[in-house]
């Protein structure tokens, strides 16, 4: 995937949890990641697109590659315009769940990537944005 | 026995789910061993339907064993934070018949 080539996928509904993970995973081996990476950024791809299904409704994710000093990364980006989160803090804590989930999707996203941005507006909408980086 | 396909989605987990059931009492089984080997990603909702699968297995008084996670989905479900309730394991679907043949030997309960 050249940095050029950016991928979108409409999230409407629990069906479109497995056509992310697909394009996710298409991306991730072409960016070079092993198995064990792969299976993360796809976990993690599964769990913000359901956020996005559970919290939003509706939304969109981009995938695109980066290349900067030489080395790659895989960019993944959730947006909706939903509610928003009104403590993205409170979000980030581990079981903390306002649709009956087990609040482990911010969290544990994070931990399955390398870094995680999450910008959030009540009445607005909330864009996540995780990225992994391809070890040299 | 259950197996279930490399990348299913939320509705096929929760047929398969009511497959299992329905067929634990048709068959009056004791256990119901589900082989995730094809597997490739497991995530919070796969867990949790896995995890509520075991409870109600366990209700109708059937333990369940779960077979064949590869070692990436075993790493990523760990750093994850996935909880398997109630469910026994096993690293292949020959080593779940070994644990559910051999009487007394009751694996622990996660």
């Amino acid at each position: 995937m050249s940095p050029h080539d950016e991928r979108e996928l409409a999230i409407e509904d629990e069906g479109d949890v497995v056509a992310a993970r697909q394009m996710v995973r298409q991306a991730a081996q072409a960016v070079g990641f092993g198995v064990t990476d792969t299976t993360r950024i796809v976990t993690a791809a599964s769990e913000l697109t359901r956020n996005i299904c559970n919290h939003a409704g509706a939304g969109v994710m981009r995938v695109r590659s980066i290349d900067e000093d030489g080395r790659s990364a895989i960019e993944l980006e959730f947006v909706d315009q939903g509610p928003g989160i009104p403590d993205v803090a409170q979000a980030m804590e581990e079981g903390y769940s306002t649709s009956g989930g087990l609040g482990l999707g911010l969290p544990g996203s994070k931990r399955l990537m390398d870094e995680m941005e999450v910008e959030s507006a009540v009445g607005r909408g909330t864009t996540v944005r995780v990225r992994k980086w391809l070890k040299a | 026995m259950v197996t279930m396909p490399p990348d299913p989605d939320d509705a096929t987990i929760r047929a398969l789910q009511e497959k299992a059931l329905a067929s634990m009492e048709r068959h009056d089984a004791r256990v119901l061993v589900l082989d995730i080997t094809a597997v490739d990603t497991v995530d919070s909702y796969f867990a949790r339907t896995i995890s509520e699968t075991a409870q109600m297995v366990s209700l109708m008084g059937g333990r369940t064993v779960v077979a064949g996670m590869q070692p990436a989905v075993a790493v990523t479900a760990t750093q994850l934070g996935l909880a398997f309730r109630r469910v026994e394991t096993a690293l292949s679907v020959d080593r779940a018949l070994d644990l559910v043949s051999a009487p007394g030997e009751r694996g622990r309960w996660r």
